[in-house]
């Protein structure tokens, strides 16, 4: 690149060396790059962020669903997802992490939803710690950073902005179920919706480039 | 910039897929044409992704298996972002190709070393260093230029070649994208053409097939092309270009 740099400007020919062009792919490396190989339709790199990303996928799959068959059935469908549309992954809107996990939540809560009314939605609210459903995220919380800084940050919410965002990303509600729920007008949910997420934002220090 | 605040008070909501459907495909459309919002949902749902980290679980091995069955027989859905994006909003086109730029300046900080070697004719690596941010100011100054012109041409074979051209700044940068892997021996050069006249615009190294490259002295070319060449560069091109990029 800095051949041209104090050269004059020759109408004609130009001589070497050449300028060097900035290489964009390599080296091989996290999600990102990873998801951008399974673009091309590198299934090796699609191997390398399934053992990196699967853990996260079936276990927010898992959590949303609660019962381990159908959890890792929408894993599935999902990661195939992830190998099918990877194309359509834009690194402007957010990291390949991301992407992978609102797919994954995305499908988890159809899934929840559609069985909304059958009894097997009845169960799975029971089953919900409605009351705390903190605590029960805290409980399976193992020592990794990112799940202490989680942790700590969920800590610094507000109750009901904490209870409304857990109660909607952990267990699939509806910001109307959750306004239900928690005896609480619609317009003040959505709000603490937003307000704690940006608050969370903040605290966990997620930009997007 | 102004938004109904109504609806955009549903950006937790939908960042955390907490909107029925017919909610959630409005909103969608909200953010389409509302920049502020599509930003402030991209880094919500960003937030709430990391939500994810404390339900960390491991899959039974089986899923791994059935994973990697099931895509082996599944097709892609090819034409992604890029490719849309050039054609149809240039705001996000930007927004990815700034991306892709950084992704480039640091994947090539990895790479100084390598370059050091095989480049020292060019100088020593701080020199090398300089060179990079200079260009990659004017890269971010074009792709930011009011009067931002793209021009993007098919490479027979696969990929394309972009070019963004701001006539107010006389400045341009080419982007290549998924060339087909260049022959043994060989690499990508570029060429600014005014009529029968080339000059070269930058070599990629061998086996490059994607990467960016800052134009110089646009002038009064008329073309970009691109030509196949011995690994290093020719002094002048050796075929005739197998991909064109008008400039006018």
């Amino acid at each position: 690149m800095s051949a041209r740099a104090g050269r004059g400007r020759d109408p004609g020919w130009r001589e070497q060396p050449a300028a060097r062009i900035a290489p964009v792919d390599s080296p091989p490396e996290g999600p990102d790059e990873l998801l951008r190989q399974v673009a091309r339709g590198d299934d090796q790199a699609f191997t390398a962020l399934y053992d990196a990303i699967a853990p996260r996928v079936y276990g927010l799959a898992r959590r949303v669903l609660r019962d381990p068959a159908q959890a890792e059935e929408v894993a599935q469908e999902a990661l195939v997802e992830v190998w099918r549309t990877a194309a359509r992954f834009d690194p402007g809107k957010g990291s390949a992490t991301s992407w992978v996990l609102t797919i994954t939540h995305r499908r988890a809560v159809d899934r929840v939803r559609a069985a909304q009314a059958g009894a097997d939605r009845e169960r799975r609210v029971a089953a919900a710690s409605v009351e705390t459903p903190y605590d029960d995220v805290v409980e399976e919380v193992t020592a990794s950073l990112e799940q202490q800084q989680v942790r700590r940050c969920l800590k610094g919410l507000t109750d009901l902005q904490r209870e409304a965002i857990t109660l909607a990303y952990y267990d699939g509600y509806t910001y109307r179920e959750v306004a239900e729920k928690l005896d609480t007008a619609l317009s003040t949910i959505k709000t603490r919706m937003r307000d704690g997420l940006i608050r969370l934002r903040d605290c966990l220090g997620v930009s997007v480039a | 910039m102004s938004q109904p605040t109504e609806i955009h008070t549903l950006a937790g909501a939908y960042a955390l897929d907490a909107l029925a459907e017919i909610e959630r495909a409005g909103f969608a459309r909200h953010i389409a044409e509302c920049e502020a919002c599509a930003t402030e949902v991209a880094e919500l749902s960003e937030t709430a992704s990391r939500l994810s980290a404390a339900a960390w679980e491991v899959p039974p091995s089986r899923l791994r298996n059935a994973v990697l069955a099931e895509i082996s027989h599944t097709r892609q859905v090819t034409g992604g972002t890029v490719e849309r994006a050039v054609q149809g909003d240039v705001r996000r086109w930007r927004r990815w190709t700034a991306a892709a730029v950084a992704a480039g300046v640091v994947a090539l900080g990895g790479m100084a070393t390598v370059w050091v070697v095989q480049e020292q004719r060019v100088g020593d690596a701080r020199q090398q260093a300089q060179q990079l941010r200079t260009d990659q100011a004017r890269l971010n100054a074009v792709l930011a230029a009011s009067d931002l012109r793209l021009r993007t041409s098919d490479v027979p074979g696969g990929g394309t070649v972009t070019v963004a051209i701001s006539p107010s700044l006389n400045d341009g940068v080419a982007l290549m994208s998924n060339l087909p892997a260049p022959p043994e021996g060989k690499a990508y050069q570029l060429w600014l053409i005014q009529g029968e006249s080339p000059t070269s615009a930058g070599v990629m190294a061998a086996g490059q097939r994607t990467g960016t490259a800052v134009l110089d002295t646009i002038g009064g070319a008329d073309t970009l092309g691109l030509t196949l060449e011995p690994v290093g560069g020719s002094p002048l091109p050796t075929m005739t270009p197998i991909a064109g990029v008008p400039l006018a």
